[in-house]
């Protein structure tokens, strides 16, 4: 069974008067791969331990050549199930159909030699037509993943070429919404005609990643990667549980490692002081939470747990970090900033500059732009992320990252722009 | 400081309630609590309890549920023997046997858990459990589960009154996070028959300071607690009675801290001594390090005086003649010469100093106070407008208000002070042959 521990990093001490505490909760598990593997090296998957869909666009503006690469990617990632997991392939233009299992099989069927011939065949069928509207793609996820409510491992993967053109943004997220909780789903946009902020909505609401192709050569390295991410969690329907004192205001909850992905508006009521917030299923990894609470102050040389923060799976807790307030007036205790709250606030603050930035460059407020993107410069060049300042290198001209003077660059690629953005919230990870 | 990661298996243990006052205390709210406070000793078998809060733990417990305590430990001292309430007289006890996990181990006792706490007797478990702050939630992991408010440690605010005319305060103050005082008083009945006042300041570098300082306290005054040999019967023979007394004293003491801790630590545990006897209105004092006693007589024209001097820093500073202010603000002022511990100098002989006690206050104190108030006469001083604020003069009255002075000053360290109002030689049976200025007798002077 798999083991999660969690740490906590901050600096306990507030001044007289301080009402904030920042704390960096650090959950970490090992043996949920092992997990994952050892059912797996047993033949056969339990058929009621995990579903995978796999969504592909067939737009028209995927052409031919798409829709070929994207059956590649598809039968790689197909290559990548364990045998014994029920799995869908679903293709999706203005409307979504199942490609395979065939009708009578049911809308989904374990993996074996003999399904992944049928599906790889099934998925030679595919021809590039029609619109773009995700959330019928989604809609029909749901509903399949619906078919089978005793899995509690949902994952599916997206793949888009291009904007949702064929319904409203409204219905879009209408369907995101009744998804949330349904089932994980990893995105990928190929080519640069999709956008960042809308793939990115659906990815984050269903605790997913979102990442860019370039070329949809790449595709099938893609999907083979992510299926084999999502192959390796062994551990599902956990959460993070954060309870404040009586009187205590939660600022926010926030992932900040690996990506950045802020949880405060998912909060679940567990009871008055308590919130839950999903975190999806886990491999053996690492996570970082940032908790930010607002406390009444109290009188010098008093204590008070600011926040219990902890991670359990189906409602049990299993791993539990105590964020604590001390009053003092030690300036040498109080003035410390912890260097993990610090580093992460400061990716923070670079993520949502490099977002607003890009945004609003385009909608042609270039100085806005250029305000933004030096202040971006800035931050990658002080914290010393020097990917990000190669990312930001595609997109503006630096004249001193020490003030953030930059200029736009002329003829910036739109793919530099969007894996910009799409890598804006990835964290580097804060060592202790 | 340095920061340490908690992760959610250690947590501070939650520690008994110092004063239980059943009067003030909100109704508990809970369920039927999980044992019957005091009674577990007809508990079913497969049960083991707490020594520290009473409460009936599974068999295979390793830890108390309620209050955190190391139940394997605990079990392994009794060896076997049905776990007793700990005694109401406040007795040395544990002391002796300092409760400390191996070096390297966080262990729930370090918190504050120094031995039992003389008034914490029998304590109802499901009173442990109800939060002290505000009355609705319940200690969970040394946390109120409602207000986040931890339950006071019991360590961090010590009262004695053993009898009308004596009582301390030993106060962790406002900016240490530890109390590493500790004090140790014992009186009887009569005033100025017979009193013992012992107060050690534990070093803050060292570690588990605050076991050391309070097994210290008590192994010194178990010593003191003895009549002082009166030999042929001469002032000069009970004199010396009285300084072999309070040698030993410190003796035990040291012994006492060198065994706080169990493993090597490369920070043993060490503290400074200070201690005053009064036998029938004679004070004999001893100190080593700069824990102080003070005789402050009511008679203006009779001075106010430190009894003994500090092993400081600060002091060999005055010897070489830098005032008082400056040699006692200065950068090494903190800087003690002896102490006790494992790694104490080889003498540790106490300045010994002999007074005839007239009407006035005997007190003694750490630096927590007289780093706000050195100087005798303007202690004095402070005493008296202190006491003249009071409605209810009382040792430990006057002890808390010049407590709580040193903390409206910044209570920058753990502050101790421990008092005895003496009358005056008229009700002696004695002689009076000693003068009423100090006398000291200072072996270690050379």
């Amino acid at each position: 069974m798999a083991d999660f521990t969690a740490e906590v990093f901050q600096n306990e001490f507030l001044p007289d008067g301080g009402t904030d505490v920042h704390a960096i909760v650090r959950v970490t598990s090992s043996g949920a791969s092992a997990t994952a593997a050892s059912a797996a090296s047993a033949g056969l998957t339990d058929p009621g331990s995990a579903a995978e869909v796999i969504l592909i666009d067939t737009s028209g503006s995927m052409g031919r050549r798409g829709v070929q690469a994207a059956g590649e990617a598809a039968k790689a990632a197909l290559a990548e199930i364990v045998d014994g997991t029920l799995f869908s392939i679903v293709s999706g233009n203005g409307t979504a159909q199942i490609v395979y299992p065939y009708s009578h099989q049911g809308a989904l069927v374990p993996m074996s030699a003999h399904t992944r011939g049928e599906a790889n065949r099934a998925i030679e069928g595919l021809r590039a037509n029609g619109g773009t509207a995700m959330g019928t793609w989604l809609t029909l996820a749901r509903q399949i993943f619906e078919t089978v409510p005793y899995v509690t491992k949902r994952h599916a993967i997206l793949l888009t070429d291009g904007v949702n053109e064929g319904e409203t943004p409204a219905s879009l997220q209408a369907a995101v919404a009744s998804c949330v909780g349904a089932f994980q789903c990893d995105c990928r946009g190929v080519g640069d005609q999709w956008r960042v902020d809308e793939v990115r909505g659906i990815a984050s609401a269903l605790l997913g990643t979102v990442d860019l192709i370039p070329a949809p050569e790449e595709m099938a390295a893609e999907f083979e990667a992510m299926m084999r991410a999502s192959m390796s969690r062994g551990v599902a329907n956990s959460e993070l549980r954060v309870w404040v004192p009586q009187g205590a205001e939660l600022l926010f909850v926030k992932q900040v490692s690996p990506t950045l992905e802020d949880l405060t508006s998912r909060r679940t009521v567990v009871n008055p002081l308590t919130g839950a917030y999903p975190t999806g299923a886990w491999s053996d990894e690492s996570r970082d939470y940032h908790v930010a609470v607002r406390l009444p102050a109290r009188t010098l040389g008093q204590e008070q747990l600011a926040a219990r923060v902890q991670f359990s799976l189906g409602g049990d807790p299993v791993a539990q970090a105590l964020v604590k307030a001390k009053w003092s007036n030690d300036d040498s205790l109080t003035t410390r900033i912890d260097p993990a709250v610090a580093a992460y606030t400061g990716q923070a603050e670079l993520a949502t500059v490099i977002q607003e930035g890009l945004a609003a460059k385009a909608a042609g407020q270039d100085d806005v732009a250029t305000a933004k993107l030096g202040r971006a410069v800035q931050l990658a060049d002080a914290t010393g992320n020097d990917e990000m300042t190669t990312r930001l290198k595609k997109v503006v001209d630096i004249d001193d990252a020490d003030t953030g003077t930059v200029r736009l660059k002329k003829g910036a690629s739109k793919i530099d722009e969007m894996s910009l953005d799409t890598a804006s919230t990835k964290t580097s990870r804060v060592r202790r | 400081m340095t920061y340490i990661p908690t992760t959610g298996a250690a947590h501070p243990a939650p520690v008994p309630d110092p004063n239980p006052d059943p009067a003030t205390r909100a109704p508990s709210t809970s369920e039927p609590a999980t044992s019957e406070p005091a009674t577990s000793a007809q508990a079913p078998a497969p049960s083991r309890e707490c020594p520290a809060c009473g409460t009936a733990n599974p068999a295979e417990s390793s830890f108390c549920e309620a209050c955190g305590a190391d139940l394997v430990v605990a079990a392994r001292a009794a060896t076997g023997t049905p776990p007793a309430a700990p005694p109401s007289d406040g007795t040395v006890l544990a002391s002796a046997t300092p409760l400390t996990a191996p070096a390297g181990e966080e262990s729930p006792l370090d918190v504050g858990w120094t031995g039992a706490v003389p008034s914490s007797a029998v304590v109802p478990a499901e009173d442990e459990l109800t939060c002290h702050a505000c009355g609705q939630g319940r200690i969970v992991d040394g946390y109120c589960d409602h207000c986040g408010t931890p339950p006071p440690n019991p360590r961090d605010h010590l009262v004695e009154s053993p009898t009308a005319w004596v009582g301390g305060v030993c106060d962790i103050g406002r900016r240490h996070a530890r109390n590493e005082d500790a004090m140790s008083l014992s009186a009887a009945e009569a005033p100025g028959s017979r009193a013992v006042l012992v107060v050690c300041d534990g070093v803050s570098m060292a570690t588990d300071s605050h076991i050391a300082s309070l097994a210290a306290a008590k192994a010194a005054r178990a010593v003191l607690d003895q009549p002082f040999p009166r030999g042929v019967g001469t002032p000069d023979a009970w004199a010396a009675g009285a300084a072999r007394a309070l040698t030993s004293a410190v003796a035990q003491a040291n012994e006492a801290v060198a065994a706080a801790v169990v493993e090597d630590v490369p920070n043993p545990p060490s503290c400074t001594f200070a201690a005053a006897v009064v036998e029938d209105d004679v004070i004999v004092a001893g100190n080593v390090g700069d824990s102080r006693v003070y005789w402050l007589p009511d008679a203006a024209e009779e001075p106010a005086s430190q009894l003994g001097r500090d092993d400081s820093f600060a002091q060999e500073q005055m010897a070489a003649g830098v005032p008082r202010l400056e040699a006692e603000t200065g950068p090494h002022a903190h800087s003690i010469t002896r102490w006790l511990g494992r790694d104490a100098p080889d003498n540790l002989t106490p300045h010994l100093t002999t007074v005839t006690a007239t009407a006035g206050w005997l007190m003694v104190c750490s630096d927590g106070l007289w780093n706000y108030c050195s100087e005798a006469e303007a202690l004095r001083s402070l005493l008296h407008d202190t006491a003249a604020r009071l409605d209810d003069v009382t040792p430990t009255t006057v002890a808390q208000a010049l407590v709580d002075f040193a903390n409206e000053q910044g209570g920058r360290d753990n502050i101790t002070v421990a008092l005895a109002r003496l009358a005056g030689r008229g009700s002696s049976t004695t002689e009076a042959t000693a003068s009423a200025a100090p006398v000291e007798g200072d072996p270690t002077d050379g």
